[in-house]
């Protein structure tokens, strides 16, 4: 039998530390004895202090309980078949209660168990019988609503000296020859983690029935790995090509340790030389990062790695003795600080990108051209307005919002134009109802109406254009249509009749085409 | 429209494209034909790619281009798997009033090997409704499969003197006076990058009523970034922390690319020794370190590490 099994407490009182909790999780239950319905009970605190075995203990106390924990998969249709249904029906002929336990609630898998936490939400609602939730993370977004809902009992970690007294009793029980100064250091190194401190002195000294010091040696060089700070000292530190070499052997992506040695390189070295050697190997460890990537040949990860670990190490003349405060990679943390300015530059170069048919790049390598641009009113209100730029957006390029004067003027300026543009299609409109009137079939759309009788306009006036054919398509549609409009005009003033008379003997044309077509 | 001179001045038909003629003479006889192979326009930014790309599809799909036409920034920060979608979604249909759709994509070179492979099977899966276009900086980024199944058309720098004619040409319909200096100014910072030429236009046009060579000057100091500039001057100076910094805000916050950052590096420092502000000797040690950096980019490092370790070699 596991010790852990073997020692696990079987009542209250047997439970390590926690005095006030487990007081109030007495009231919590003789409550429920008497009938009185109480809130659930949350269980928060880190791993291995006996949550879990709290709420066996609790079970005992009622006739009938249900237990669902992490490694059930926990979709809502799952808990609700398991648990929903017993949590809100009540046996007719026996008045007791059933403790529905769920362990791990902030354990909850967003994706894999879709809608957990909304059914541990309605049981918690609905439920008629006591319920226990437990879990880790106090701070867990997981388990936001299911705090203001329950009574919380925050569980504390076990003080050494408990834990202590506890594993010497298991030594005496077990008859282990145990160095009180190797148990106290265990029950000092396990953090308050009993489960974990009852494991580590089964495996040393189940067998040999003795405890030392050099014991807990071994295991912890096992057990605690390396942390990416611990190589990186001593990359920084060493210049032994063997300590470095093994430094490197942790488990993390070797690219984001480069990312922490290039950091910190020149908070260690001072010299500028050797900031240049290390750098170098820096660079160079980067290179066949880039070529194991492009071949998946992660071969080369190996050289990466000397470049970076023994290179870096020997790149100093002499080891430093001073204390450097090892940073993170701040380009990472710089990435987070300037999301929102990202943000907004991303969202500017989308519009930039639909707009003017380039890449986000591209867009971004025009942004100081466009600074200059907007230091001019006109130019800015135009293309935010071509862009459709948002107040915010526009701020990117000008500090100054764009003056309400040139703001107001333009909007005229934009009426006017489609005034003028509606009028323009309205003398087309004479061209373009008749012709929707002979031909019996519905627009098809707008711009199909739109561009024949311009071209016909076009080719009227060819001749008295040839000077403009230069322009832009843009202007010359403008001269074209003032053209329009003054001839139309004119011709109107001259002639009315006449004009009349043609517009009908081209409908008439029309008509009859229609007609051949049916 | 009264937007960006960029986009109110980009060609709308294939005879209007400037500086490539033999491209476009070639292009034609697809019109003609009314039929094409798979296109890949290769070529440095600001030559025509997309503007002829544009032209061509409106051409040959003729009125109903927009419906039958996808244009997908492949490069950007989409995932493979939306371009893959998008471009499935879009080829599963027929194409309407048109022989065939036209798919095209922009910077293939900046997708990665796996994409491009990807991207390799829609273009096999869709031959019958589906053409497509793909425009990229750099053919030898492009995986052999994909460059065996298109015809490719290499676009070169514009011409001074092609570029000159058009600046003068918006110039004049946009009714600003300019001195032929100023403009030949722009041509020379450009370098036969069209769309560069024409933002400076209007940014020193922005700037008065004459676009006057003072002008073009005051853009082109401007709208280099300044903090390059202070950013050598640190690491000059042996501020390897503060230039680093700098780095790093241009390059994720401006998000500048490391071939940009490259290229403005060596304008500073080609620009330093030619005043005279830098030893002959140390230009080309800092010269062939910048280089070799360039050379590792493209061999795939990471281009902020890349940038950093040659920074410390300005210490």
């Amino acid at each position: 039998m596991l010790w852990t099994e073997k020692y696990r407490p079987k009542t209250l009182n047997e439970v390590l530390g926690n005095g006030k909790q487990k007081k109030e999780i007495e009231t919590w239950v003789s409550s429920w004895k008497n009938k009185i319905p109480q809130k659930p009970l949350l269980l928060v605190g880190p791993p291995g202090i006996g949550k879990t075995t709290l709420a066996h203990i609790i079970a005992k106390e009622f006739s009938e309980y249900i237990e669902l924990n992490a490694s059930d998969k926990r979709s809502y249709d799952i808990i609700m078949n398991t648990v929903g249904e017993s949590s809100t029906t009540r046996s007719f002929f026996n008045d007791d209660y059933k403790l529905i336990i769920l362990d791990e609630v902030d354990g909850i898998h967003g994706n894999d168990d879709r809608g957990g936490a909304r059914a541990i939400g309605q049981i918690i609602d609905k439920s008629k019988h006591p319920l226990i939730l437990i879990a880790n993370d106090f701070y867990s977004k997981r388990i936001a609503t299911i705090k203001n809902k329950s009574q919380v009992v925050k569980m504390q970690k076990v003080h050494t000296n408990s834990l202590n007294a506890f594993l010497k009793k298991i030594a005496h029980n077990e008859g282990i020859k145990a160095d009180p100064v190797a148990i106290k250091e265990l029950a000092k190194r396990s953090t308050g983690d009993v489960r974990s401190a009852i494991n580590t002195f089964e495996v040393i000294a189940d067998e040999k029935k003795t405890f030392e010091m050099e014991d807990l040696d071994i295991i912890s060089k096992k057990d605690d790995r390396l942390t990416i700070f611990d190589s990186l000292r001593t990359v920084l530190k060493s210049k032994t090509p063997k300590k470095v070499k093994d430094a490197m052997f942790i488990e993390e992506d070797p690219t984001l340790i480069m990312e922490y040695i290039a950091e910190n390189i020149p908070r260690e070295y001072e010299k500028k030389n050797e900031i240049k050697k290390a750098y170098e190997n820096i660079s160079k460890a980067d290179l066949y990062f880039g070529r194991a990537r492009n071949s998946r040949n992660y071969g080369y990860w190996k050289y990466a790695s000397d470049f970076m670990g023994i290179g870096v190490s020997l790149s100093k003349k002499d080891t430093y003795k001073k204390f450097t405060k090892l940073t993170s990679p701040t380009s990472f943390s710089y990435l987070s600080k300037t999301r929102g300015k990202r943000n907004l530059r991303d969202k500017i170069a989308e519009k930039m990108s639909k707009k003017l048919h380039i890449s986000h790049s591209v867009a971004i390598s025009m942004f100081p051209y466009f600074e200059i641009i907007f230091e001019n009113d006109e130019d800015a209100y135009d293309i935010s307005d071509f862009l459709e730029l948002d107040d915010d957006e526009i701020k990117r390029f000008r500090k100054k919002k764009i003056p309400k004067k040139v703001i107001n003027a333009k909007e005229k300026e934009k009426i006017k134009n489609r005034e003028e543009k509606k009028k323009i299609e309205i003398e087309k409109g004479i061209y373009i109802k008749k012709k929707q009137d002979t031909s019996t079939k519905t627009k098809k759309s707008p711009d199909t109406t739109q561009v024949k009788p311009e071209e016909k306009t076009k080719k009227d006036l060819k001749s008295q254009n040839e000077k403009n054919t230069k322009k832009t398509g843009k202007e010359k549609k403008k001269e074209l249509l003032k053209d329009i409009n003054e001839k139309n005009t004119k011709k109107a003033e001259e002639n009315p009749k006449k004009e009349k008379l043609k517009d009908r003997k081209k409908t008439e044309d029309n008509a009859q085409k229609s007609l051949f077509n049916f | 429209m009264n937007g960006p001179w960029v986009e109110k001045y980009r060609p709308q038909t294939l005879d209007d494209i400037v500086g490539q003629d033999h491209i476009v003479k070639r292009l034609e006889k697809y019109v003609d034909e009314e039929s094409m192979p798979n296109l890949m326009f290769t070529g440095p930014a600001g030559v025509g790619k997309t503007t002829t790309a544009l032209a061509l599809v409106k051409l040959i799909l003729g009125e109903y281009w927009r419906q039958n036409f996808l244009e997908l920034n492949a490069s950007d920060a989409r995932g493979i798997e939306t371009v893959r979608n998008d471009i499935k979604n879009f080829c599963r249909l027929k194409p309407v009033g048109t022989p065939f759709r036209i798919v095209f994509l922009d910077e293939v070179d900046n997708m990665t090997k796996d994409a491009q492979h990807a991207l390799r099977r829609e273009m096999e899966m869709y031959t019958k409704t589906a053409t497509f276009i793909l425009s990229c900086n750099y053919s030898s980024k492009i995986i052999d499969p994909i460059q065996s199944r298109c015809a490719i058309f290499r676009f070169t720098p514009i011409k001074g003197q092609d570029i000159l004619k058009r600046l003068e040409k918006i110039a004049k319909n946009e009714n600003y006076e300019y001195d032929t200096e100023a403009l030949e100014t722009i041509v020379y910072f450009a370098e036969g990058d069209m769309r560069k030429s024409i933002n400076m236009l209007q940014s020193a046009a922005s700037e008065g009523e004459k676009i006057t060579n003072d002008a073009v000057y005051d853009v082109v100091s401007k709208a280099r970034p300044e903090d390059i500039n202070s950013m050598i001057t640190k690491a000059l100076s042996g501020d390897f922390m503060g230039a680093r910094t700098l780095l790093r805000e241009n390059m994720v916050l401006h998000g500048t690319s490391g071939e940009d950052m490259v290229t403005q590096i060596y304008q500073d420092i080609s620009k330093r020794v030619m005043d005279e502000k830098m030893d002959g000797k140390i230009y080309m040690d800092l010269m062939e370190y910048l280089a070799d950096c360039d050379f590792r980019i493209r061999e795939g490092a990471n281009p902020r590490i890349q940038l950093e370790a040659l920074l410390t070699k300005f210490l």
